[in-house]
């Protein structure tokens, strides 16, 4: 009898344990556990290296910020086409058929390590009176890390959506105020560049080992970001001296000569002399791209990129560009090789599948700098710096252009083309494109029409064409839901 | 208290299961909805948005489509805002809605409504496949103007709120009401001054009672018609001032009424059955036309749409552009297009048409291994744009190295298919390079293996030839080469090797001047590789011997 007592009192808590466990929970939830964390420099340093990791795979995101960066930069661009199991909103992106209901449009996980940014920039200053082993010094270098990777994003963010909430204090609790308006893309390029003259001002020139300089936000890696961002708010005399901060760097890039080891020093093993900053994927920690491209391919290479990019050479198949053939791309399948190729025959397995994501190579730089001579009616030595590239990667004639320096337009679109074969693939063609075309309020807006044409599904080419004529079209619409939570957001006038 | 011990077990257990669910629910307050959907439907809709949409409720209500429109279904509306629909009085020269006829105004109303639910993801530059309740295609586009761009309807209606859900369907608020074509291809025309001579050439010949027809249906395919029409200044262009000089020039009966008459077959080449807007035309390579057995062209070069530019035996023909802006008119019948330039029938001769199986589009691009000795290359049925098979496996390019026995072939390559048949890889079907309208014999040639289907059938766009082929055959060597023909086969290559072999599988009447199917189908089991050579259409008055090709090179041999 007793134990039968017993047996139903434990049958009766156990019931009520389960049936509501808020009531046995005795913490707040929506506190975080910063009173128990931010106390030494060990805690700041856990969260700065919390921030790479969350741009390598952040938590509770299905999508990293290295595929999110791949299809922003790339499907739009006309390089990519739709691979055998793409979801409906990849090819909509592709086609220029775009609704606010587009997943893709989705920024959270952007804001996530936007978040994580913040609070570091927030919370790791006050460590200082705690822990008296940590000093300014190390603080600001911390500071540096995390300022550079939010502004990073907020290019990256300002670059697709034109127009997007600037929030730079951290999130802590549910009860922040999350109904913030939209700033608009000048003020967060003007914001960027605040941010990565603050970082410049504090960050590290080397940390004394290869993957952290590779991995980790370095000097040069913020001189690059600051020129890509002077591009594209046109001021080419500072995106020349940020330029060339980098090209004098006591680190000493340098181009690796074309030869059949190249790609796998460059891309299959990743941080060599050419490399500025990469995403530092590893066996243990892999990226998203052996799933995407090869194992469940969600894009390809279009089927022109080969012969219209690379350049064939029918006559001498030996003569052909090292980036083309088995460094982007495989010709016939069209699959896109960057990430998953280890040399010209192997492709890597799923289990070692660490190739990195791209973000600034030297190659970039020294595009990005002869964009800003020829910007500045220095073409001459903007065209050295595109034959400097071609010889190193062996470009093969079919590809070579023949302008001279005065003739700027044709110098932009040689510097286009040259990006395109160097950058195949690594997010960078769409941006390229746009920033090029909105020059000068949008003088060569013939740019983006003229890839629609050549690469738009015949049926639905005009439409294309017209809707691409208005450059608010350009731009990602603000993703549906995030209208919906927040009141304060006005969607991009094209998608109204 | 005390008491529920003494139950019995069972109704103990009850009691507490009951305890325990009391307990559970009282946890958390109940938060279901009731009703299962409370998104309104289309009617409800526009009644809760009578500031924006009154109008078009109000001809909902004239007509009697109110009640079914708030019935739940897939529904596509294309809503007119009331700007829009007093614009359209204004213009129709009403004041109020109850003056139109009640007719009139249906067909407007069903103009507006698709029966199934269309987002404007999956519109297009041409038709919206699904047709208006009033039987009307509508056409979608975009157009950019200084507000930007929009998406537009019937050309000149915007977008202006795009995918609003409702329950039975989907919104898309428009700024102008859609018309309903009243006129046919034959008023429409003649309405337009600039093609009065177009309009003369089709009374002429007869055609204009032809595009004056209202739609008839035989089984169930509607009887549309896409025209091409060109313009008095085209016309003047080419020489043609008036219908004299067309006569002139082309009616060589001179009775333009009769069907051979060259007159009528240039208007009738100009016609074409079934409804194609320009965006149908761009994915459409080779289209019918009334003139008996000819097609024409369309091919999308850059954003230009061009009529027959065809290579022939390797001469580019220009094509003659299409003039975008006024074409896809709408009318009752059919749609209208207008071209920039003259353009009439070539009268060709059958040439010879030497195809090499292996030259594909996309082999040709792996510069690396394309008629390099020694290499290879398999593609999937994906991959290869002019090729479709049956099976998953994919199908192999390859070049033989300069000293192996199979090199002879032409080119030195081959198409290498592993087990030819059925289960593995079979019905390879391949699209021909163009071939002008004659009669031609019909030879393939291979590469000998015993391991090959003994027997394989040919179909020319899916009528069977004469004769089956048997890839373990060894050419024939010593029988004088005229006697050989006689037999059916030949020595194709030269200098000549028994490793191949060539067969003529029958004659064939290509009936129209365009790109073909051709389909091997294997008959036999194969247990190892087909390899094919070349595949020659020649004209039956042609010598079918000579040329024959350069054994393991490139070139042509003569006699």
């Amino acid at each position: 009898m007793r134990n039968k007592i017993i047996y139903n009192l434990v049958l009766i808590v156990a019931l009520l344990a389960q049936a509501c466990d808020s009531y046995l929970d005795l913490q707040p939830e929506n506190g975080t556990t910063r009173d128990e964390f931010w106390k030494t420099k060990e805690d700041v340093q856990a969260a700065v290296i919390g921030i790479y990791s969350g741009l390598l795979n952040t938590p509770g995101s299905g999508t990293t910020i290295a595929e999110y960066s791949f299809m922003y930069g790339e499907l739009r661009g006309g390089m990519v086409g739709a691979g055998a199991i793409s979801s409906d909103d990849q090819r909509d992106i592709i086609t220029s058929n775009i609704l606010p209901s587009n997943t893709i449009s989705n920024w959270g996980t952007f804001y996530t390590v936007i978040n994580y940014c913040n609070t570091v920039i927030d919370l790791a200053p006050d460590v200082l009176a705690l822990d008296p082993t940590f000093t300014q010094e190390q603080l600001n270098q911390y500071l540096s890390e995390a300022l550079a990777v939010r502004a990073y994003l907020y290019f990256t963010l300002a670059r697709t959506f034109r127009d997007v909430p600037l929030k730079l204090n951290a999130t802590l609790s549910d009860d922040d105020n999350f109904q913030i308006p939209t700033s608009t893309q000048d003020e967060i390029f003007s914001q960027v560049v605040t941010d990565l003259t603050t970082a410049l001002g504090w960050a590290v020139e080397d940390y004394g080992d290869n993957p952290s300089n590779k991995g980790r936000i370095t000097k040069d890696a913020i001189n690059a970001m600051l020129t890509d961002v002077y591009l594209w708010q046109e001021d080419y005399p500072n995106a020349l001296i940020a330029a060339d901060a980098v090209i004098n760097s006591s680190l000493g890039y340098e181009l690796i000569p074309g030869g059949p080891s190249w790609f796998t020093t460059v891309f299959a093993r990743g941080n060599s002399t050419e490399s500025i900053f990469e995403f530092q994927y590893t066996p243990e920690n892999r990226g998203p791209f052996y799933s995407i491209f090869l194992q469940r391919p969600e894009y390809l290479a279009e089927a022109s990129v080969l012969d219209d990019v690379f350049g064939l050479d029918f006559e001498d198949p030996e003569n052909k560009d090292i980036r083309g053939e088995r460094a982007s791309l495989v010709p016939g399948t069209n699959e896109i090789y960057k990430f998953t190729g280890l040399n010209a025959d192997l492709r890597k397995s799923f289990s070692e599948s660490d190739t990195h994501w791209f973000v600034y190579r030297f190659a970039d730089v020294l595009l990005m700098k002869a964009e800003a001579l020829n910007e500045l009616d220095r073409g001459d030595e903007a065209l050295e710096i595109i034959e400097r590239i071609r010889e190193s990667r062996l470009a093969i004639e079919l590809t070579e252009e023949q302008v001279t320096g005065d003739d700027k337009n044709g110098v932009r679109m040689y510097i286009l083309a040259e990006r395109a074969r160097e950058f195949a693939f690594e997010g960078k063609r769409w941006f390229d494109v746009l920033r090029n075309a909105r020059k000068d309020s949008y003088a060569n807006i013939d740019i983006i029409l003229g890839i629609a044409i050549a690469t738009a599904p015949a049926n639905q080419q005009q439409s294309i064409v017209a809707k691409l004529k208005d450059p608010n079209s350009h731009y990602l619409p603000i993703y549906e839901y995030e209208l919906y939570t927040n009141k304060a957001l006005e969607q991009n006038p094209f998608y109204k | 208290m005390k008491n529920i011990f003494k139950l019995p077990s069972m109704l103990r257990f009850v009691c507490l299961t009951l305890f325990a669910t009391l307990v559970v629910y009282n946890c958390s307050d109940e938060k279901f909805k009731e009703s299962t959907d409370e998104t309104l439907n289309i009617t409800e809709y526009l009644r809760a948005n009578t500031d924006q949409y009154s109008l078009f409720l109000q001809i909902l209500d004239i007509t009697d489509y109110a009640s079914f429109m708030n019935t739940y279904g897939t529904y596509t509306l294309f809503l007119p805002t009331n700007e829009a629909v007093e614009a359209f009085m204004t213009d129709y020269g009403v004041s109020s809605l109850e003056n139109i006829p009640l007719e009139d105004l249906q067909e407007l109303a069903k103009l507006h409504i698709l029966e199934q639910k269309i987002e404007t993801t999956s519109f297009t530059d041409g038709k919206i496949a699904t047709p208006s309740m009033q039987g009307q295609f509508l056409i979608t586009g975009a157009t950019n103007s200084a507000d930007g761009s929009s998406i537009t309807v019937n050309k000149s209606a915007k977008i202006t709120t795009s995918n609003l859900e409702v329950g039975n369907g989907i919104i898309h608020e428009i700024d102008k009401v859609l018309i309903v074509a009243t006129k046919t291809l034959a008023q429409t025309i003649e309405d337009e001054p600039s093609l009065s001579l177009f309009t003369e050439a089709l009374k002429a010949t007869g055609w204009y009672d032809e595009l004056d027809r209202p739609i008839t249906y035989v089984d169930s395919v509607p009887s549309y018609l896409s025209v091409i029409a060109q313009t008095n200044a085209v016309f003047e262009e080419a020489g043609y001032s008036n219908l004299d000089d067309l006569k002139a020039r082309y009616s060589h009966l001179n009775d333009p009424m009769n069907p051979e008459d060259s007159l009528n077959l240039f208007v009738a080449y100009r016609i074409s059955p079934g409804l194609n807007y320009l965006a149908d035309l761009a994915v459409t390579p080779a289209l019918l036309t009334k003139a008996p057995l000819e097609v024409i062209s369309i091919k999308l070069s850059a954003d230009s749409l061009l009529i027959n530019e065809e290579t022939f035996n390797g001469i580019l023909e220009k094509g003659v552009q299409i003039d975008r802006e006024p074409s896809d008119e709408t009318a009752t019948n059919g749609v209208l297009h207008l071209v920039k330039e003259n353009y009439f029938i070539k009268k060709r001769l059958p040439a010879p048409v030497y195809f090499d199986m292996a030259d594909q589009p996309e082999f040709r691009q792996l510069s690396s291994v394309f008629r390099v000795p020694g290499m290879w290359a398999s593609l999937s049925d994906s991959e290869l744009s002019n090729m479709t098979w049956e099976g998953s496996p994919s199908i192999t390019y390859t070049c033989f190295d300069l000293g192996s026995s199979s090199r002879p072939g032409w080119h030195g390559d081959v198409l290498d298919v592993l087990r030819l048949r059925d289960g593995y890889i079979n019905n390879i079907e391949f699209d021909t390079p163009v071939i002008i309208k004659g009669q031609y014999k019909v030879w393939i040639s291979w590469r000998q293996n015993s391991r090959a289907p003994n027997s394989v059938r040919a179909y020319f766009n899916d009528t069977q030839l004469a004769r089956t082929f048997n890839m373990q055959e060894y050419g024939d060597s010593s029988t004088p080469e005229r006697v050989l023909e006689s037999q059916g086969y030949k020595r194709h290559i030269d200098p000549f090797t028994s490793r191949y072999n060539c067969r003529l599988l029958g004659i064939i009447n290509v009936e129209t001047t365009g790109r073909h199917k051709f389909r091997l189908q294997s008959l036999a089991y194969a247990g190892g590789n087909s390899w094919f050579d070349v595949l020659e259409f020649r004209p039956v008055d042609m010598d079918q011997l000579y040329p024959k090709f350069e054994a393991g090179g490139d070139g042509l041999i003569y006699e």
